[in-house]
């Protein structure tokens, strides 16, 4: 098992409606070492907002709540100037809320459930590196468009299409090809792009800079 | 001749009942009889010494009787002709006459003797008879039914207009052929039977009752029709079949239970697809929790660091995987329901609307509901799941219908339009509306406000609209009842009539 234990004094503030999630996922950030913070909702969060000691903090939020959901409240943090790494939870098949959430500025997406090393690696990712629309490191910049340039025009169709959060049947339909070719064209872009999810082919592609 | 004798001649020329008129070589009268009085009205005297084409022909006829005239003045054979005669007051009779030349004696002059036969009476009821048949023939003829009438061997006496198109026979290809020309062979053992039964016992099954049986047409394809026989007696017995070709109604009937079925199989996966869409959500959230519990006591294990720690960590990294596992399945379940392939192709927006609407319909006339429909014809075709947009129409029709089970005013309303890139389709009722307390979670699954209810079908009709691109809403009316909608944008696959 490598699952890398939280940076000192990092704390994470944990926002979902439900109890049980809040229980169990406050227990698994502890265990990996992290301070949590836990909030029902995004409008309890704001309210203590004010309070918060930001540095070395990162926020999971569930994307899909009752009142404030997770999409809107990483956009009132970002109006209000606030720069706390996100990673989005959302339940299945919201790839498309999920690519929302991360061309907003969100480090990562976790699919429910998550085990202690996705969570871990996220967190990692997201206490490790500067914030992503941040400066990108220089060299790994220029690999990531070397790899973007050796994709056909067709792949780099299906790649734009993805992070504009289509599913592979919109995709198949906007394209007009079947939905199997599209799922062909996902695995050889992934494989060339050397992305292990779609959380990270979308984070390429705002780093190539190719989102809107 | 004696004076007897030609007293006697006398006596039978007055008293015959037949017009007997006898004229001179220029058309003089000489003589007219008592029957010819009765006739015409004028007396013997008012009459003699005038030519009969000067007052008793109509202008129309005095060429050809005085033609007939001279042809017997010339000729010892006798003519015959039918011409009118006007009456003194003005009325006409018709008169079939026997004319003969009488050549001249010692006593009397050369003259012509015409006998007629009054038949005034007989022709008008000989053409009333005739109009009568052609009144008959025309009404058969314009049956939208084929009328066939057969004697009671079968032979085809007379065949409709009506039935020369439903059968694509010309009347006079099956005119004294038997009847069983008309149906196929399993069917002409029947009709025999039929026929027996009723000539033995006078006990018809077929006399005064329609039954659904299949003709044969011209070209060998089977018809199915609806046969009413009756029969009458004229100087013969004479059965009358009055045959409506059904298969369009039949064709209709198998599209719509085809529609039917359909919807309710897609019905039953849409509903498994919105359940399941609804506990993987429901059932995620403990399977998350459980998870990161299960993971948290691995984690604080592992980091112990000892032997037996790592073993038991690893138990429980084995139960987060079956606990993912469980949250695969759920995933799938959903997965395999929303990526059912669907079959979209460009269908009439209206025709999808009306057969789903009839199919929704079954039985709401018998619950008093008025329905009217008002669709479009700018509507045209659209890229669509048809079965799909229809399972959509047909739970908003069942809801509207459902919604008006106890008030007294029950006004359902159909209609498409397309306007500002988009088409939509509309149901209105006159119903109880929509309570405040469902109107916030009017397309959640599991929300509904009848007593049998699932409250699937709203949440099921949103992701069907939601698939296609559309949207789709319900609201209360400002007068009784409430309206609920979905719009379709119009894309440039679509075929759209021009405006």
């Amino acid at each position: 098992m490598t699952s890398s234990l939280a940076p000192n004094n990092a704390s994470v503030f944990l926002v979902d409606d439900d109890l049980a999630v809040r229980r169990g996922v406050a227990a698994l950030l502890a265990a990996a070492d992290y301070a949590v913070v836990s909030f029902e909702s995004a409008e309890a969060f704001l309210l203590d907002l004010p309070e918060l000691e930001l540095d070395n903090a990162a926020m999971l939020v569930d994307v899909c709540m009752p009142g404030i959901q997770g999409l809107e409240l990483q956009e009132q943090l970002k109006a209000q100037g606030v720069a706390l790494p996100v990673i989005v939870m959302t339940a299945h098949g919201d790839v498309a809320m999920a690519v929302r959430a991360m061309r907003s500025g969100a480090v990562d997406f976790l699919e429910k459930p998550f085990t202690a090393d996705e969570v871990s690696s996220a967190l990692t990712r997201a206490f490790s590196a500067e914030l992503p629309a941040a400066e990108p490191n220089e060299s790994l910049a220029s690999d990531l468009r070397t790899r973007f340039e050796a994709l056909t025009p067709r792949e780099t169709e299906v790649y734009g299409e993805i992070v504009a959060g289509a599913t592979s049947k919109e995709i198949a339909r906007a394209l007009e090809i079947s939905p199997r070719t599209v799922e062909v064209h996902r695995q050889n872009l992934m494989t060339k792009m050397e992305a292990g999810s779609i959380a990270e082919l979308v984070r390429m592609a705002v780093a190539l800079g190719i989102c809107d | 001749m004696t004076k007897i004798d030609r007293s006697l001649l006398e006596d039978i020329l007055e008293t015959i009942d037949a017009p007997v008129v006898i004229l001179a070589t220029d058309g003089g009268i000489l003589r007219f009889n008592k029957a010819c009085e009765r006739l015409t009205g004028y007396s013997a005297g008012e009459v003699v010494g005038r030519k009969v084409w000067d007052f008793l022909i109509l202008d129309e006829e005095i060429g050809a009787v005085r033609s007939v005239f001279e042809q017997t003045r010339g000729d010892d054979t006798p003519t015959h002709f039918v011409n009118y005669w006007k009456t003194k007051n003005g009325g006409r009779r018709l008169i079939e006459w026997s004319n003969k030349k009488v050549e001249a004696t010692k006593v009397y002059q050369a003259c012509i003797i015409a006998t007629g036969k009054d038949i005034t009476e007989a022709r008008s009821q000989e053409k009333a008879l005739s109009e009568s048949k052609a009144f008959l023939r025309s009404i058969v003829d314009a049956s939208p039914v084929a009328i066939i009438t057969t004697k009671d061997t079968g032979e085809i006496l007379t065949f409709s207009r009506q039935a020369e198109l439903s059968f694509g026979y010309d009347w006079a290809e099956v005119i004294g052929n038997n009847v069983r020309m008309l149906m196929p062979a399993y069917e002409q053992s029947r009709h025999d039977g039929f026929i027996e039964r009723y000539l033995e016992s006078g006990e018809g099954h077929i006399i005064g009752k329609a039954r659904p049986v299949t003709a044969l047409r011209r070209d060998g394809e089977e018809m199915p029709v609806i046969l009413h026989v009756s029969e009458f007696q004229d100087d013969q017995r004479i059965f009358v079949a009055f045959i409506e070709d059904v298969t369009e109604q039949r064709k209709t009937e198998r599209r719509l239970a085809e529609t039917r079925d359909q919807l309710q199989h897609v019905g039953r996966l849409g509903a498994m697809g919105e359940i399941a869409s609804s506990i993987a959500h429901e059932l995620n959230q403990p399977l998350t929790a459980a998870a990161s519990l299960v993971g948290a006591v691995s984690l604080t294990l592992k980091k112990a660091d000892r032997e037996t720690n790592r073993e038991t960590a690893q138990l429980l990294d084995d139960a987060v995987d079956e606990i993912r596992r469980a949250s695969e399945i759920i995933r799938n379940m959903r997965e395999f329901v929303r990526k059912r392939k669907t079959a979209r192709s460009l269908y009439d927006v209206n025709k999808v609307v009306e057969d789903a609407c009839k199919v929704a319909l079954i039985g709401a006339d018998a619950d008093g509901v008025c329905v009217t429909t008002d669709f479009s014809p700018k509507a045209g075709e659209m890229l669509l799941d048809r079965i799909q947009i229809q399972q959509v129409v047909t739970n908003l029709v069942r809801n509207a219908v459902d919604a008006m089970k106890e008030t007294p005013q029950r006004e359902l309303r159909i209609s498409t339009a397309r306007q500002n890139g988009y088409v939509e389709v509309r149901v209105e009722d006159t119903g109880d509306g929509i309570s405040e307390e469902i109107e916030k979670h009017l397309f959640q699954p599991f929300v509904t406000s009848k007593e049998d209810g699932t409250g699937i079908g709203l949440s099921i009709s949103k992701s069907i609209i939601d698939a296609h691109q559309g949207e789709i809403f319900g609201a209360n009316k400002d007068s009784t009842g409430c309206v609920f909608a979905f719009r379709l944008p119009v894309s440039k696959n679509d075929l759209i009539p021009g405006p």
